[in-house]
C-alpha cells in the first residue's frame, strides 16, 4: 500500500476508485482462503502476475513492489520454515506477499485525491459517531503520502549521520530522525492550517 | 479601518516573551516586514496568520480575530513558508494545487477549472502529473505559491518565500507575489530591495516594532543599525 500513484490510462487506470478497492479487497480475500499448499502458492502467484500483467502497470512495478516488502517477506518465511516446514511456510509467505501487492495496485494507478474522494464516502456512516469523516479520510490520506517524505529524511539523516563520522550507531541515527520527523509534523500541521484545512 | 489592527500585543513561546507591545495599524496593499534573525518577524507573520495566539493585548486582520474567527479568517488568508517542502502535501503536483480547494464546496469541474487556470499562470501545466517533491527547489515554491493562490486569498502572508532561491526563481516568485491578483501581501523578508516594492515597511527588532513608514525609509534605518 505504500507506493505512489504512477499516472496512465490502462484499465486499472480507468477503473474508479471504489469498485477498483472493493474488487482488490475480494481478490485479497479470495487468496486468504486458498489452501496452504504448493500448488496454492502456484495459482496465488500467477493470480498477481496476471494483476500486473495490463497496460498501465507491468512486471517492472511488480518487482519494485515485492522489493520494497522483502524483509518483511524474509521475516515471515523464516519464523513459519522453523514451525511449520516448507510448503506452509512458501505457500503462507507468497500469500503475504501476494495480499501487499495486489493492495498496491489501488495506490499505484489511483490519484491520492481519488482516493480521498472514496475515503470520504466509504467513511460517511462514521458521521453517527459524530466523527467527521472528511478529516478521517484526510489523516489517512496524509499519512500515506506523508511515507514517502519519512523515507526521504530517513535519507538525508543517515547521510548527515555519514558526513559527520557518525558511523551505523542506531542511537545517532534513532534521535536526530525522531527530531526531524516531529518537526516535519509540526510543520505539516502548519501548512494544513494555513492551506484552509478545518 | 486598517485590514490589519494590532494593539498591545505579547506573544510568549514558553517562558520567552518574544513579541512585545505590538501595536499597529495598516491598511496600505503591500506590506514588509524586516529585521535581523530571531527578531521576531515570523512570529509576528504567523500571528496574522492565526498559526500562533498572543498571550495578551488586541488583533484584527480583515475584520476578524484570529483566536476567535479561525475558520473564517483561514477562508480569506494564505500562508506561504519559506521551506516548500514542508507546505507540499500531495504526491503529484496538480492533486497537491486542487487540495488547497478540498475545505471549499465546489463542484469537481469547477475545482479542476480552477486548478488548471492556476498551474498555467504559474507555469506548472507541463508538470501537472510529476511527483510534487522532486520539483527543483524554484518549482516547489511556485508549487507552493500556486496552492495559496488558487484559493483566491484576501490576504497573502509570505515568510522568506525567497530564501532559498537564486536570483531568477527569487525574481519569479517575487514577481507572482506583487502581481498576482488583487490579494493584499505582507511579506516578511531579508531581502532588502524586495522590501523596497512594497507600499509600506515595518522595522521588529528585539520583539517589538521600532519602525514604520515608507521602505526606502525603515531600510535605511535598519541599514543604519546594521552599522552600529
Amino acid at each position: 500500500m505504500l507506493t505512489l500513484y504512477r499516472p496512465g490510462d490502462g484499465p486499472w487506470h480507468r477503473l474508479s476508485a471504489g469498485p477498483k478497492a472493493l474488487g482488490l479487497m475480494l481478490v485479497v480475500l479470495g487468496v486468504s482462503v486458498l489452501p496452504s499448499s504448493w500448488w496454492g502458492a502456484v495459482v496465488t502467484a500467477g493470480l498477481c502476475v496476471g494483476c500486473y500483467a495490463v497496460r498501465g502497470v507491468g512486471m517492472r512495478d511488480l518487482l519494485r513492489q515485492v522489493v520494497t516488502i522483502r524483509w518483511i517477506l524474509l521475516v515471515t518465511l523464516a519464523g513459519q520454515l522453523v514451525f511449520l516446514g516448507p510448503e506452509d511456510a512458501v505457500a503462507n509467505t507468497v500469500r503475504v506477499c501476494v495480499a501487499v501487492v495486489i493492495s498496491g495496485l489501488l495506490t499505484l494507478t489511483t490519484p491520492v485525491s481519488e482516493l480521498l474522494d472514496m475515503l470520504e464516502r466509504a467513511l460517511r456512516p462514521l458521521g453517527w459517531l459524530r466523527l467527521d469523516p472528511q478529516r478521517a479520510a484526510l489523516v489517512i490520506a496524509v499519512t500515506v503520502s506523508t511515507l514517502p517524505v519519512l523515507a526521504r529524511l530517513e535519507r538525508e539523516v543517515r547521510e548527515a549521520q555519514r558526513a559527520r563520522g557518525g558511523g551505523r550507531s542506531l542511537r545517532l541515527f534513532a534521535i536526530p530522525y525522531l527530531v526531524v520527523a516531529l518537526k516535519h509534523a509540526d510543520a505539516l500541521g502548519d501548512a494544513l492550517t494555513a492551506r484552509g484545512v478545518r | 479601518m486598517s485590514y490589519l489592527e494590532l494593539d498591545d500585543v505579547h506573544v510568549r513561546l514558553g517562558d520567552a516573551e518574544v513579541l512585545r507591545d505590538v501595536t499597529c495599524s495598516l491598511d496600505e496593499r503591500t506590506i514588509a516586514v524586516i529585521g535581523e534573525n530571531g527578531s521576531g518577524k515570523s512570529t509576528l507573520a504567523r500571528l496574522v496568520g492565526g498559526l500562533t495566539h498572543a498571550a495578551s493585548g488586541t488583533i484584527r486582520v480583515l475584520g476578524l480575530d484570529p483566536a476567535r474567527e479561525a475558520a473564517q479568517l483561514r477562508r480569506r488568508v494564505a500562508v506561504v513558508f519559506s521551506n516548500p517542502d514542508t507546505q507540499i502535501v500531495m504526491p503529484t503536483v496538480a492533486e497537491d494545487v486542487a487540495f488547497s480547494l478540498r475545505s471549499d464546496k465546489l463542484s469537481r469541474d469547477e475545482r479542476n477549472r480552477r486548478v488548471d487556470e492556476a498551474m498555467h499562470r504559474f507555469g506548472l501545466a507541463d508538470v501537472a502529473g510529476h511527483a510534487s517533491h522532486d520539483l527543483s527547489g524554484g518549482q516547489k515554491q511556485l508549487l507552493a505559491l500556486c496552492g495559496a493562490f488558487v484559493r483566491r486569498p484576501d490576504l497573502v502572508i509570505a515568510d522568506e518565500p525567497t530564501a532559498y532561491l537564486d536570483a531568477r526563481n527569487a525574481r519569479r516568485v517575487a514577481d507572482h507575489l506583487f502581481e498576482e491578483g488583487r490579494h493584499r501581501l505582507l511579506l516578511v523578508t531579508h531581502d532588502l530591495a524586495l522590501a523596497q516594492r512594497c507600499e509600506r515597511a515595518v522595522l521588529v527588532k528585539d520583539g517589538t516594532i521600532v519602525a514604520a513608514g515608507t521602505p526606502a525609509a525603515v531600510v535605511a534605518e535598519y541599514e543604519d543599525g546594521l552599522r552600529c
